[in-house]
C-alpha cells in the first residue's frame, strides 16, 4: 500500500546543521540526522528539549532558519511549491488529536483527500472506511468528534493523516493526553502501522512502546541530540550521563 | 480505598429533592422578612395600576381604524400616490414582488419539507391573510389592499407545488430564484421607461416597510461576505491589504451611521464616475452596507481568534492550502461561534434602516409620522400607530433571533 515512488536514495529525509530560534531562544542547535525509509524512529528528551520542534520543522509547521532538511528528495525551502509537495507526502498526529469539532468523522478524513489529492468523493469515502476498520471504529464515522472517547478521537486523527496515503508519519506526543486506560487502544494502531512498513518519526514517553517499535532512539536535551542508538543499546547502556539521568526519572 | 464490601453495601442514592412549590417560592424569595414583603406589595401595586390601564385603554378606548387606513401605504409608502405615478395605478408592482416573495417561502417550505421553514411560510401568509380581514370598511381599507394580502395563499401554494413537483425543488435553484427575484423587485418597483403599466418611479417615492425591508435585505447580504473579507484582511500577512483593512474598519465603526448618511449624500457620488446616476436608495444602501460590514468584519474577526492553532496546523500538516484551510476550516468554526453577535449586528442593522429619513427618503416610521402631523385628525390615534410600528419591527426582530437559535440548535454549537 506504501510503496514508495519518488527519490529511491535510502534515505527518506536527510537534515544538516539544523538551527531555530524562538525569539532568541536557541531551540534547536545544529541536528544533522537522516532518516531511512521505513525506519521507526523514537525522540525522547526532556520538555523543552526541543524535540516537538524537531518533528514541526519537517513539514513545516515551524520554519527552521539555518541548515538544511530533505523530505523523499525534495528539499524544504520557502518555495511553497515544494512546501506543499512534502506536506502532501508527511502525515501529523497531534497531542491534542486537532481533529476538526465541525465535520463528521467520515467528512474529517475525507476532506484533504478530496481538496488536495482530487479524488471523487466516493473513494476518499472508500478509503475512509478502510482505515476506519484498521483503527477499530468502523462504527463511528457519521458521529463528530466531540461525541468520542480521547482514544477514539486520537485514532480518528491517525485514519485522517493515513488517508492521504503519506510515506512518513510524525507524532507529536500522541498518547500524552489520553487517559491511561486509553493509551494502549492508541500504541496498538501504531504498532500495527510500524510493522506494515510506515517511516515514523514518534515523539513519545512510552518506554515499552519504544523498546519494542523502535529502530533508533535519538535523545534530546537544550536543541542538541545527545545520544542515538538502537533501543537495545539506549536502555541498556546510555552513554551520555544526561541520557542516564533522563532514563533514571522516567523509569523510576 | 473502601473494600468491595462496604462499598456494596452503600445504596445508591437518587438526587435530593429541593422541596419548592409556587408558595416555597414565594416564601422564601418575596416575604422572606419584613422588608422583602413591603416591597413585594408596593411592586405588585404599582405593577396592577399599570396593567389596569394599559388594559383598560387597550380595552375601550383605543381606536385602530388609523392602520386600516394607511395599510397600503404602510407597506408601500408614497409609492401609488399621484405623484410618484401620474395618471397610472402603480399599485400591482410591489403586490407583484410580494407575492414572489412568498412564492420563495412557499418553495422553501417544500423544499425544507416540514420544521421551522414550514411554520415561517405559514405564519407569514397567515398573518397578511388575517389583515385582509380587518372589520373595517372599505373606505378605510380598500378592496385591492384587502385582495393583495389574501393573494399570498395561492403564491405560498404554487412555491410548494413547483418545489415538489417540478425539477425547482432544490436549494440551489431557491437561491438563484432568490437572487432573481431582488433583481426583478427592483426592476418592478423601479420601471422600465416605454412599457406601458411599468412607467419609472422616482427611488425617492419608494418607501414603507418595502423599503425598510429591501434595504435591510441587501445591507444582510452584502454586508456579509464584506465583513468576511475585511475580517481576513485584518489577519492578512500582507502590510498593505492589512492596513487599508484597518482603515476601512475603524473609519466605520468610529463614525455614526447618522452622519455617513449625511456624507453619503457628498461622498459617495465620488466613488463613481460623473454621470453616473446615484440615487438616494443606493446612497443609502451603500452606507448601511459598509458600515454594518465593519462592525460584522470584528465579530468574525473575534471569532477567528478563538480558535485553537492546532486547527489551521492540522489543515496545514493534510496538504490544504491556505484558502482551503480557511474556507472549509477555520472559517466555518469562526462564524459559528459568533452567530449571536452576527445576528445581533443584523438586528441593528434592520433597525437601522429607519435612519434614511436623514436624506429624506420615507420609510415605514418616516412615512407614519409624517402622516399623523399632515392629517390633524389622527392625530389622537399616534399612539396605536406607533404601537403596531413596535409590533411591526418586534416581530421581525424577533423573528431573525429566533431563527437564529434553531441554526445553532441545528448545528450543534455548544455542543461539539
Amino acid at each position: 500500500m506504501y510503496e514508495d515512488q519518488g527519490d529511491t536514495t535510502d534515505d527518506i529525509i536527510v537534515c544538516e546543521d539544523l538551527h531555530k530560534w524562538f525569539g532568541s531562544f536557541h531551540v534547536l542547535r545544529g541536528i544533522t540526522t537522516s532518516v531511512r525509509r521505513g525506519e521507526k524512529v523514537v525522540i525522547l528528551g526532556p520538555s523543552g528539549s526541543g524535540k516537538s520542534t524537531f518533528i514541526r520543522t519537517i513539514n513545516r509547521l515551524e520554519e527552521h532558519q539555518r541548515g538544511t532538511i530533505v523530505v523523499d528528495g525534495v528539499e524544504l525551502s520557502n518555495d511553497v511549491r515544494n512546501v506543499d509537495t512534502i506536506r502532501r507526502e508527511v502525515g501529523m498526529v497531534f497531542q491534542q488529536f486537532n481533529l476538526f469539532p465541525h465535520l463528521t468523522v467520515m467528512q474529517n478524513i475525507t476532506l484533504a483527500p478530496q481538496k488536495v489529492r482530487k479524488w471523487p468523493k466516493a473513494r476518499a469515502e472508500e478509503i475512509a472506511n478502510e482505515l476506519l476498520e484498521r483503527v477499530g471504529i468502523p462504527e463511528q464515522a457519521g458521529k463528530f468528534p466531540g461525541q468520542l472517547s480521547g482514544g477514539q478521537q486520537q485514532r480518528v486523527a491517525i485514519a485522517r493523516a493515513l488517508a492521504m496515503q503519506p510515506k512518513i508519519m510524525l507524532f507529536d506526543e500522541p498518547t500524552s493526553a489520553l487517559d491511561p486506560e486509553m493509551i494502549n487502544e492508541v500504541l496498538d494502531v501504531m504498532r500495527e502501522l510500524a510493522h506494515s512498513g510506515m517511516t515514523m518519526l514518534i515523539v513519545s514517553h512510552e518506554i515499552g512502546f519504544a523498546r519494542e517499535v523502535a529502530d533508533r532512539i535519538m535523545m534530546f536535551d537544550e536543541g542538541l541530540v545527545i545520544e542515538e542508538g538502537t533501543a537495545e543499546e539506549f536502555f541498556t547502556n546510555p552513554k551520555h550521563e544526561r541520557a542516564q539521568e533522563f532514563l533514571s526519572k522516567i523509569l523510576a | 480505598m473502601s473494600s468491595p464490601d462496604t462499598t456494596l453495601q452503600k445504596p445508591v442514592l437518587p438526587p435530593p429533592v429541593i422541596e419548592q412549590g409556587a408558595l416555597g417560592w414565594a416564601h422564601a424569595n418575596l416575604f422572606s422578612n419584613r422588608f422583602n414583603t413591603t416591597l413585594t406589595v408596593i411592586s405588585l401595586a404599582i405593577l396592577g395600576i399599570v396593567l389596569w390601564s394599559s388594559l383598560r385603554w387597550l380595552a375601550f378606548e383605543s381606536d385602530w381604524t388609523v392602520i386600516a387606513t394607511l395599510s397600503g401605504r404602510l407597506i408601500m409608502g408614497p409609492y401609488n400616490t399621484e405623484s410618484a405615478c401620474p395618471g397610472q395605478d402603480c399599485f400591482w408592482r410591489p403586490q407583484a414582488a410580494l407575492l414572489l416573495v412568498t412564492m420563495l417561502l412557499g418553495m422553501g417550505w417544500g423544499i425544507a419539507g416540514g420544521g421551522l421553514t414550514k411554520r415561517y411560510a405559514i405564519g407569514v401568509v397567515a398573518v397578511l391573510a388575517a389583515f385582509s380581514l380587518l372589520p373595517y370598511g372599505l373606505d378605510e381599507m380598500g378592496m385591492d389592499v384587502r385582495l393583495l394580502l389574501l393573494a399570498n395563499i395561492p403564491a405560498l401554494a404554487l412555491g410548494w407545488f413547483l418545489a415538489r413537483h417540478t425539477g425547482l425543488g432544490t436549494a440551489r435553484w431557491l437561491a438563484i430564484l432568490a437572487v432573481g427575484t431582488f433583481v426583478v423587485t427592483l426592476v418592478l418597483l423601479r420601471g422600465v421607461e416605454g412599457i406601458p403599466g411599468m412607467q419609472p418611479v422616482s427611488v425617492n417615492h419608494w418607501g414603507g416597510l418595502m423599503l425598510n425591508l429591501l434595504l435591510a435585505v441587501a445591507g444582510i447580504t452584502l454586508s456579509f461576505p464584506l465583513g468576511v473579507g475585511l475580517a481576513l484582511g485584518r489577519r492578512s500577512r500582507l502590510p498593505v491589504v492589512k492596513l487599508l483593512c484597518v482603515l476601512f474598519i475603524e473609519i466605520f465603526r468610529g463614525v455614526p451611521l447618522i452622519t455617513l448618511l449625511f456624507m453619503s449624500q457628498t461622498l459617495v457620488p465620488l466613488a463613481f464616475p460623473k454621470d453616473f446616476p446615484v440615487n438616494s436608495l443606493m446612497r443609502a444602501g451603500i452606507v448601511i452596507t459598509l458600515f454594518s460590514a465593519a462592525y460584522m468584519a470584528e465579530n468574525i474577526r473575534g471569532g477567528l481568534q478563538a480558535l485553537h492553532r492546532g486547527q489551521t496546523e492540522a489543515a496545514q500538516s493534510l496538504g490544504l492550502k491556505t484558502w482551503q484551510s480557511t474556507m472549509f476550516i477555520t472559517l466555518p468554526q469562526a462564524i459559528r461561534n459568533v452567530i449571536p453577535a452576527i445576528v445581533g449586528q443584523f438586528i441593528a442593522l434592520f433597525k437601522d434602516t429607519t435612519l434614511v429619513f436623514i436624506i429624506g427618503m420615507q420609510d415605514i416610521l418616516t412615512y407614519s409620522r409624517a402622516f399623523i402631523q399632515g392629517n390633524p385628525e389622527f392625530i389622537a390615534s399616534a399612539q396605536e400607530l406607533f404601537i403596531f410600528l413596535a409590533l411591526v419591527f418586534w416581530i421581525f426582530t424577533y423573528s431573525m433571533s429566533h431563527i437564529s437559535r434553531r441554526i445553532e440548535e441545528h448545528l450543534g454549537v455548544g455542543r461539539r
